[in-house]
């Protein structure tokens, strides 16, 4: 055994250069397996995290569905059910933290989230660790504690004051800050926190007649009551106003479940450089083997029985794994490192340091292991099967043939799905599963049909190289035809890193072509202006802001929830005669004119094409909304193509009377159209008013370039990891190559005793690589278009039409050609040094 | 005639392990234009060597080679490379074919290297001749696994002779052969010598073979050792030159 084992480490040493690409292939397989592995524990203990922050020792989270909150009285009731031992109120208002802004086009100062809390309960449920000052005094209501990001922002210390602005007809706050809370889960998208007395927030935000409400309450079981109890006693006191129920364990299963697009996306990217990964080591073991056929024989013929000859194998195989899990680790962590650093930027749930769990990252290099030993089984049984006899002669027949690599590329593939299937986020329903089986399957589809289009796709590859090298092109067709299943499995690899790229940038374009469709689409202006909260439909904003010469229109939007059979509805209020005028909304049931005209009537919905299908409503069919005041029925009046994107799907949209009946405070946003040709002079006089209100102007533009941002952040960090996957697949092509120019050594050596120059054979391989790339990018393009298809269609059905990316798909196309041509440096400079004396006497 | 071969003490030496192996030791010779001569010795007497150095195929440590009135062996890897494209052609023990291409594609290789169109004119012309002399026209579309060994060295004669090359070298082509294809092959190597005026260098163990030639050098330990003249002989029975041999006890 020790032998053997000798034997087979010194075989690695011998093809020092070969060895190390291999493991770094296997490395960089491993490393993305645990990057994923590490990346899925952060997102999880930064959800965890999260919702601690959130919900502090609250066993249940009662949560308003209605804009304006929760009345004393249900407050009240929460605190006197059964089993509740303490019920800690909170206000949750945006607003600025105080305005500058005296006309003259002055910008907005960046918008706060102010918390109010009760100072002497809120403290029992949540911690809110401080790392200046103090905690909230009972006895004061001019006090505020801070974050420390809205601290290190605004330059904020204990002691100074902060002056927040309340609703229009509220003074604002001048309050004292007490102290800078450490914690970083706040619920400002910024980490811009503000927490305030209760009585102070409510005295902003609730002025009048609507004082004494909350947006939520958190409730504290007493001791030795059973939780599910409390909910219980909870949803027979609480009847006034409709509301959620939140656990910890749901909030933090929500959050979970926002990044499982992400972590699907992740797991399919794993699998593709797993499959890379395997191709390498494959095609390093079985170019050793044939490197060392008569050795082989030679230690057959000396009484190496089958078994010690797969041994050998398989003990390289270890070595490489072993090399590559120890590579694979050191990149994975940088690698989760540089990915929990991008999501924090992109999923708000995802934000916080790398997480490495010891059980998992064990359990990924065993993966990576695993399918190292898995690529290396095939080598060692054709090793071992070779007769002593037919390997002590010349070139004996190693090819193995067609099936059994066939067969082998089908178990590595079923051992990669397994472990892409532990990976991807278990999905609601077994359908879930649907989507990533199927992109899995167009991949596998495509590696698998390389073998039967290489020749044909080859020759036709080969006909845009031919005029130029016409001679390499001649002596290169050869040699991709020389083993159809090796090139096949390489071009397999490359296949899958291009669909992979080719489907990212497919889905980024899909996405972003359906936010730009919203935007121009349902948006009835030129310019959206966001207030910070909601803005009354009676505030004097709304005329000043009409008033504006050039000004054609401004329509309000305000965006709230309801609660219909049993499930919570994003709702978007607007106003049918400004869609109508502005002939928004692209109607597949019912009449515009007549629809839009019925939600300003009252009583109507509009909806979009997928809500109406899950809600299982037609045009005339009746929505049922459960209001404060009671049952509210909206009868279907249209359904459009696509309507305005909720927290969660697409809103329902109502007219403004229903509005105020389903809880909503007002508008969030107004939609500016201008006069034709007023833009350029009455955009700064709006823009102006705008301010004054502090209301935030945003230029379509500007929203569809926030909304490109954001995803270009998002896939960028996808990007990086489908290149790895073609770094993998590039080095596979290296080592083809290598092993196709060390198979072809004589053939080199009588073509340059022929006369061929070291240029001619460099250009050789060169081409040969240049032909294998543009093969496997025209596949791997299409079956990533298709790709792109299938999860685009898996998403919602949101996008307007399908874009397949042409940019992205261009340049992984380009780069995989650039790359793989790159990867033939190596194996051509091999090539050009053989010597001709040397390989004419080659045996 | 005037030499087109020269060779002027040329020594080869290998780095093996720790030391050096010298294979030549200061070999020095001419061969004529359309000239045959052969070379014999025994194994590891530095034949092969001397012939790679020839053909320009390998450096040696010291000496020059004279290819044409070109210093061979001084002239950089790509102008060496071009010399020997159009100067010279060369037969190997293992047939050496480029298994991919068609018995045609490996004849054509010469034209297909220099950038010519093996399809049209002269080349076309030239291809068609030298599958024909070798008799294997109607093979052409047949690849070297489709051949038997003969054909197959006869396929790797008519690659080295078809674009014409003024020298053409044999590294025991005769050697993976039976007899009568072997004489096949001598034969072709003999008629391009007589009737084409080329130069033929043949190394071979191969008494029968090597009494093809006009002369005959014999090499032990690197060095020649000797000179045997048989002149040029349309019959070419071994028996002159093995009476020779073992006169000078060889």
């Amino acid at each position: 055994m020790g032998a053997i084992h000798s034997l087979a480490r010194r075989t690695l040493f011998a093809r020092r250069a070969r060895t190390i690409l291999t493991i770094l292939g296997i490395g960089l397989g491993i490393g993305v397996l645990v990057a994923a592995v590490v990346t899925n524990a952060s997102l999880d203990a930064a959800a965890a995290s999260t919702v601690r922050e959130r919900l502090g020792n609250a066993d249940v989270r009662i949560s308003a569905l209605e804009e304006r909150g929760l009345s004393p009285a249900s407050v009240a009731a929460a605190a006197a059910a059964p089993g509740v031992a303490i019920a800690a109120p909170q206000l949750e208002a945006r607003t600025y933290p105080r305005l500058s802004a005296t006309g003259g086009g002055a910008a907005l100062p960046d918008p706060v989230t102010v918390i109010g809390v009760d100072p002497v309960v809120d403290p029992k449920v949540h911690a809110r660790p401080l790392s200046a000052g103090s905690g909230l005094p009972a006895d004061r209501a001019d006090v505020a504690l801070v974050s420390e990001a809205l601290a290190r922002d605004d330059g904020l210390v204990v002691g100074e004051t902060i002056t927040l602005e309340g609703a229009a007809d509220a003074k604002p706050a001048v309050l004292t800050v007490t102290g800078i809370v450490a914690a970083t889960g706040g619920p400002d998208p910024a980490g811009r926190n503000v927490v305030v007395p209760l009585a102070t927030a409510q005295a902003l935000f609730q002025p009048g007649d609507a004082g004494g409400r909350v947006s939520r309450v958190d409730v504290v079981a007493a001791d030795g009551a059973d939780p599910s109890a409390v909910e219980e006693a909870l949803v027979a006191a609480l009847a006034l106003e409709p509301y959620s129920l939140t656990t910890p364990a749901e909030a933090e299963a929500d959050l979970v479940a926002s990044t499982s697009g992400l972590r699907g996306i992740i797991a399919l990217v794993v699998v593709v450089v797993l499959f890379g990964a395997a191709f390498l080591v494959f095609n390093t073991l079985a170019m050793s083997v044939a490197e060392r056929v008569r050795e082989v024989g030679l230690l057959r013929a000396a009484g190496m029985t089958r078994r010690q000859v797969r041994l050998l194998v398989l003990f390289q195989a270890v070595h490489l794994g072993v090399g590559g899990a120890i590579v694979g680790l050191v990149l994975g962590i940088g690698l989760a490192t540089g990915v929990t650093v991008l999501l924090g930027g992109a999923v708000p749930a995802a934000a916080g340091s790398p997480v490495l769990p010891p059980l998992e990252i064990a359990l990924a290099l065993l993966v990576g292991l695993a399918v190292t030993a898995a690529a290396a089984l095939e080598p060692a049984f054709l090793a071992a099967s070779i007769p002593p006899v037919e390997a002590l002669r010349l070139q004996a027949d190693l090819a193995g043939g067609r099936p059994v690599r066939l067969r082998w590329l089908l178990a590595v593939l079923v051992l990669v799905g397994a472990v892409g299937l532990l990976l991807i986020p278990v999905p609601a329903t077994a359908a879930g599963y649907l989507a990533p089986l199927a992109v899995y399957g167009i991949l596998v589809v495509a590696a698998l049909a390389i073998p039967f289009v290489l020749g044909p796709l080859g020759r036709l590859a080969g006909l845009l190289v031919a005029p130029f090298l016409p001679l390499e092109e001649r002596l290169t067709r050869g040699a991709l035809v020389r083993d159809r299943s090796r090139a096949a499995l390489t071009v397999g690899a490359l296949v899958v890193a291009v669909a992979m790229i080719s489907a990212l940038g497919g889905v980024a374009a899909s996405t972003r072509a359906a936010a730009d469709a919203w935007l121009t689409e349902v948006v009835p202006g030129n310019e959206v202006l966001v207030a910070v909260h909601p803005v009354a439909l009676d505030d004097p904003v709304l005329d000043e802001l009409r008033a504006v010469d050039g000004v054609a229109r401004v329509s309000p939007i305000g965006r709230f929830a309801i609660a219909a059979g049993g499930y919570r509805l994003d709702t978007v209020a607007i106003s049918g005669a400004d869609f109508a005028a502005d002939g928004r909304l692209r109607f597949v049931a019912g009449d515009p004119a007549t629809a839009l005209a019925a939600l300003d009537a009252g009583g109507a919905a509009i909806l979009s094409r997928g809500r109406a299908d899950a809600l299982g409503l037609d045009l005339g069919g009746t929505l049922t909304a459960t209001a404060a005041e009671g049952p509210v029925d909206l009868a279907v009046a249209g359904i459009v193509d696509r309507s305005v994107p909720g927290e969660s799907g697409e809103a329902v949209l109502v007219g403004w009377p229903d509005a105020s009946r389903l809880g909503a405070l007002g508008a969030d946003l107004f939609a500016v159209r201008y006069a034709a040709g007023a833009e350029a002079t009455a955009r700064p006089a709006l823009d102006d008013v705008a301010v004054l209100y502090a209301l935030q102007p945003a230029d379509l533009g500007d929203i569809r370039g926030a909304v490109g941002t954001s995803l270009e952040r998002m896939f960028d960090l996808l990007d990086m990891l489908a290149v790895v996957a073609l770094l993998v697949a590039a080095l596979g092509i290296a080592n083809t190559l290598t092993m196709n120019v060390l198979e072809r050594v004589r053939e080199i050596g009588v073509l340059r005793a022929a006369g061929l120059t070291r240029r001619q054979v460099w250009r050789m391989v060169v081409v040969e690589a240049t032909i294998l790339a543009l093969v496997g990018a025209a596949v791997g393009a299409v079956a990533g278009v298709a790709a792109a298809g299938t999860m685009v269609a898996a998403g919602g059905g949101t996008a307007p039409s399908f874009d397949p990316g042409w940019l992205t798909l261009g340049m992984a196309v380009a780069g995989s050609v650039a790359l793989a041509t790159l990867a033939a440096v190596y194996p051509a400079r091999v090539a050009g040094r053989i010597e001709i004396v040397r390989a004419v006497s080659y045996e | 005639m005037p030499a087109i071969l020269e060779a002027r003490d040329l020594v080869k030496r290998y780095r093996l392990g720790a030391g050096d192996v010298e294979a030549l030791r200061g070999v020095s010779l001419s061969v004529e234009r359309g000239e045959f001569v052969a070379f014999m010795g025994p194994s590891g007497s530095g034949k092969s060597t001397l012939l790679h150095l020839l053909g320009g195929l390998d450096r040696p440590t010291s000496g020059e080679v004279i290819l044409d009135g070109a210093a061979i062996s001084s002239l950089s890897d790509d102008a060496a490379t071009r010399l020997r494209r159009e100067q010279t052609g060369f037969v190997f023990q293992f047939f050496n074919l480029v298994p991919l291409l068609s018995v045609r594609e490996n004849v054509a290789l010469p034209f297909m290297i220099a950038g010519q169109d093996p399809n049209r004119g002269e080349a076309a012309e030239r291809i068609g001749d030298a599958i024909a002399a070798v008799d294997l026209a109607g093979k052409e579309r047949n690849r070297p696994d489709q051949l038997s060994a003969g054909e197959q060295q006869r396929v790797a004669i008519a690659r080295a002779l078809v674009h014409r090359p003024a020298l053409v070298l044999a590294d025991e082509p005769t050697g993976n052969l039976d007899f009568t294809t072997g004489t096949d092959v001598l034969e072709s190597l003999w008629r391009s010598c007589t009737q084409r005026g080329q130069t033929i260098v043949l190394v071979t163990h191969d008494a029968k073979a090597a009494a093809y030639a006009d002369r005959v050098f014999f090499l032990r330990d690197g060095l020649v050792r000797d000179e045997i003249v048989l002149g040029r002989r349309d019959e070419h029975g071994a028996a002159p030159l093995i009476a020779r041999l073992a006169q000078l006890g060889l």
